[in-house]
């Protein structure tokens, strides 16, 4: 099962990289938008759809990644600067799992939400009061191969990981988390430190993947990185392509990537008007999501 | 040997807003007793469990395993000490494998804790319950009987010094309630492992244990021996009365 999930990844990863080589500018611009939601989807779903705790902080991470490459490009070198913006992103994530992970369901969410807002609002007040801008502009921007063999790595790292955290005991303690919480609290499992241990492992991700995204634009504000779409795009792909799921995350953001590049420009209403009403299928009818559709039929 | 009990509550209460769920309950159990605790509905009977086992935590008084303070600490701790439970409704991790539900526990708690050859691993815990044939199943597909007997090997895979059994009997048949009981009795004689089983029916539990205590509206009432306690004129007002009037 692990051979064979370790072999298509392999395969996968050969032909992502191989594209920039045959494929036009569009084509590869495009690969990186599913790469980048292939990276946050399978990373939120590793956490939040084996714990079933639902985060809608990836805006936050992604942000505070975006953020910090912006600032230390200058002086960091490309990697460091992103393994930086990993790092804080971290960070913030145990301090805010620390304040939240004891609330579940809807009262999770909700305040993961509402301290995405917080951290917004917070940089744009700094930016305003303190530093006196409103954005960033970004002048030292790495070729376009670099960033799109940066978010293909983290893609990989990010499916590589989850494939390797399923089996483990940490993997086996969220999947237990999961299904019965305290129950797996009696078995000697420590909940807390999971749970922060998984929130920040997520953070992470979205902090690299937002430090690698953000010279993508060439002027960053607070309004664009910690956009809170970027945090429900990922919840929506994860779900619908089944959060529980090792494929499905990475299935659903190719298919939401090219949806999403062919709709958005010239119908944006029907581009969220067909995720809309997707998710409401998915979770009505396909609980699991896409990728559990071939248990179904066996 | 250490000389502190095993597990030892001092003036245990929980109270959830006005309710006083147990109200200042003290008792010790020492290895390899096998001990049940009765009482009626609402007497206080599973929070005594859930506080024992760490899953709520107390309002005052005190909890020690083998001397050590354990009041208001997470559940984990409980089974790292020792401390293993059963739900009352079987709480068996219905997606996962009955192998797998006992492994479950063997990774966690029991990883860290000495290993008898009777709990060695999935199919030896699997054997002492009977449940070999369905190892392969997931938790979801056997029976409630089996599912209760799955819970207490779940418990077991933390490889536990103490047993809390909570109601395992209930809705089983005679026949089924006789083997938990002789599976009590084995883990007692040969792991030297304490038992301490809540059961509804009482007559039932009375027949297998050395030891009970009554618990009513929350107090203590009674503490001995089965014989001792049936004489207990406390017990038989507030609780037993007509039920043990009936011939045994």
């Amino acid at each position: 099962m692990m051979r064979r999930d370790l072999v298509i990844l392999a395969v996968l990863a050969a032909a992502a990289l191989a594209l920039p080589y045959v494929a036009s500018e569009f084509v590869v611009s495009l690969a990186l938008s599913c790469l980048m939601y292939a990276a946050l989807a399978s990373s939120w779903a590793s956490f939040c759809g084996s714990t079933r705790y639902l985060s809608l902080a990836t805006a936050a991470f992604f942000g505070i990644g975006a953020y910090t490459s912006a600032l230390t490009l200058g002086t960091l070198p490309w990697l460091a600067a992103i393994g930086l913006g990993a790092a804080i992103a971290a960070a913030v994530a145990v301090v805010m799992g620390a304040a939240v992970l004891h609330l579940r369901g809807t009262y999770f969410a909700v305040l993961t939400f509402g301290m995405t807002e917080l951290i917004r609002h917070s940089i744009a007040y700094f930016e305003k009061q303190v530093t006196g801008t409103v954005g960033r502009v970004l002048t030292v921007v790495p070729e376009r191969d670099t960033i799109y063999l940066t978010v293909l790595g983290l893609a990989v790292a990010a499916v590589l990981a989850a494939i390797f955290i399923r089996p483990s005991r940490f993997g086996l303690a969220m999947a237990g988390i999961g299904a019965d919480e305290q129950r797996a609290e009696t078995l000697g499992v420590d909940t807390r430190v999971v749970k922060i241990a998984g929130f920040a492992f997520t953070a992470a991700f979205a902090g690299a993947v937002g430090a690698a995204m953000s010279v993508r634009w060439t002027y960053i504000d607070p309004a664009t990185v910690f956009n809170p779409f970027i945090g429900f795009q990922t919840v929506l792909i994860a779900l619908i392509g089944g959060a529980a799921t090792l494929w499905g995350p990475l299935l659903a953001a190719v298919v939401f990537s090219l949806l999403a590049e062919t709709l958005r420009l010239q119908m944006p209403q029907v581009y969220m008007m067909s995720l809309g009403l997707l998710l409401i299928l998915s979770v009505l009818y396909l609980p699991g999501g896409l990728a559990s559709i071939r248990w179904r039929r066996a | 040997m250490n000389r502190h009990p095993l597990v030892e509550a001092r003036a245990l209460t929980v109270r959830f807003g006005g309710l006083t769920a147990v109200d200042a309950v003290s008792a010790a159990f020492a290895p390899g007793e096998l001990v049940g605790i009765i009482g009626p509905n609402g007497a206080g009977k599973t929070t005594f469990f859930n506080a024992l086992s760490g899953v709520v935590a107390p309002t005052s008084g005190e909890l020690f395993a083998l001397g050590e303070p354990l009041a208001g600490a997470a559940p984990h701790r409980f089974a790292e000490h020792g401390i293993a439970r059963t739900f009352q409704t079987p709480r068996v991790f219905a997606s996962l494998s009955v192998a797998a539900n006992v492994g479950f526990g063997l990774r966690f708690a029991g990883r860290r804790r000495p290993v008898p050859a009777l709990l060695r691993d999935e199919a030896s815990i699997l054997a002492l319950l009977g449940l070999e044939a369905q190892a392969a199943l997931p938790a979801a597909a056997i029976t409630p009987s089996q599912q209760r007997l799955l819970e207490i090997g779940m418990a077991l895979a933390t490889r536990p010094r103490v047993l809390l059994l909570d109601e395992v009997a209930a809705g089983l048949v005679e026949r089924e309630i006789e083997a938990i009981a002789r599976l009590a009795h084995r883990l007692r004689d040969e792991l030297d492992l304490t038992v301490i089983w809540i059961e509804h029916a009482v007559t039932t539990l009375l027949r297998q244990v050395e030891r009970v205590i009554v618990l009513h509206e929350g107090r203590k009432i009674a503490d001995g021996t089965p014989a001792e306690v049936m004489r207990n004129p406390e017990v038989v007002e507030a609780y037993l009365g007509d039920e043990m009037a009936e011939p045994a």
